[in-house]
């Protein structure tokens, strides 16, 4: 992914509920991947770990996949 | 400084309030508690957006909760969301009055927009837009083969001439 997926896509809020979006973001560990690696700008990036810890605590998204 | 309090309890703001009901509540009373939300958000003066019915999903992990000194362990729920309209000044009120009801494992209060934020559906058009394109490619080779036998005829018909 070497262009911003969210703005490729035209996504302007990254929902907390979108898990399938959401878990292209995460390693087979469950970490939220390196901007670097995602390709997504430093903006969405935060919007996105956001998403992700939110999706997370409401039990969406695991902390830690074995 | 009075001003700024007043402009801050004035406001009105999009929330969003995403929950987790205790699975123990049985489908039939789901919505009960639902409307009961609903209503509640309302007695608040909120005004709701949109919303969606609890549905049972399996955690991501196991939760606890302990109600009456009783630890209570989760690994199914049924998890809903409201959007609404409410003033900055009844937010709070609305987390306490959920933070007492023993049907919520867990709840999330957000700040959002009033426009759908949810993607997830126009993503599957795009796949499906990039897998037809995938086999039109195909289909193009296959044109550029027949293409070359064609060429090939009239080369032979030249050659013969």
């Amino acid at each position: 992914m070497k262009q911003d997926y969210f703005s490729a896509n035209n996504i302007k809020h990254i929902d907390y509920k979108d898990i399938e979006i959401l878990r292209k973001f995460l390693n087979l560990n469950g970490k939220i991947m390196n901007h670097k690696r995602t390709g997504v700008t430093a903006k969405n990036q935060r919007a996105l770990s956001n998403a992700i810890k939110n999706a997370r605590f409401l039990g969406l998204l695991p902390f830690v996949a074995k | 400084m009075k001003n700024n309090d007043e402009e801050v309890e004035v406001n009105s703001r999009v929330y969003e309030l995403g929950y987790l009901l205790i699975p123990t509540i049985g489908e039939e009373n789901v919505p009960v508690v639902y409307g009961n939300l609903k209503e509640l958000i309302t007695s608040l003066g909120g005004e709701i957006i949109s919303d969606e019915m609890p549905k049972m999903i399996f955690l991501a992990y196991q939760m606890l909760k302990v109600t009456q000194n009783v630890r209570n362990r989760f690994d199914t729920a049924y998890f809903g969301w409201v959007k609404f309209e409410m003033g900055s000044d009844k937010i709070l009120e609305l987390k306490k009055k959920v933070d007492l009801d023993p049907n919520f494992i867990r709840f999330l209060i957000l700040k959002t927009v009033k426009e759908n934020t949810i993607a997830a559906k126009r993503f599957i058009h795009k796949d499906f837009k990039r897998k037809t394109s995938t086999k039109k490619d195909g289909e193009n080779e296959e044109v550029v083969s027949i293409n070359k036998e064609e060429i090939d005829k009239e080369i032979e018909a030249m050659v013969a001439a």
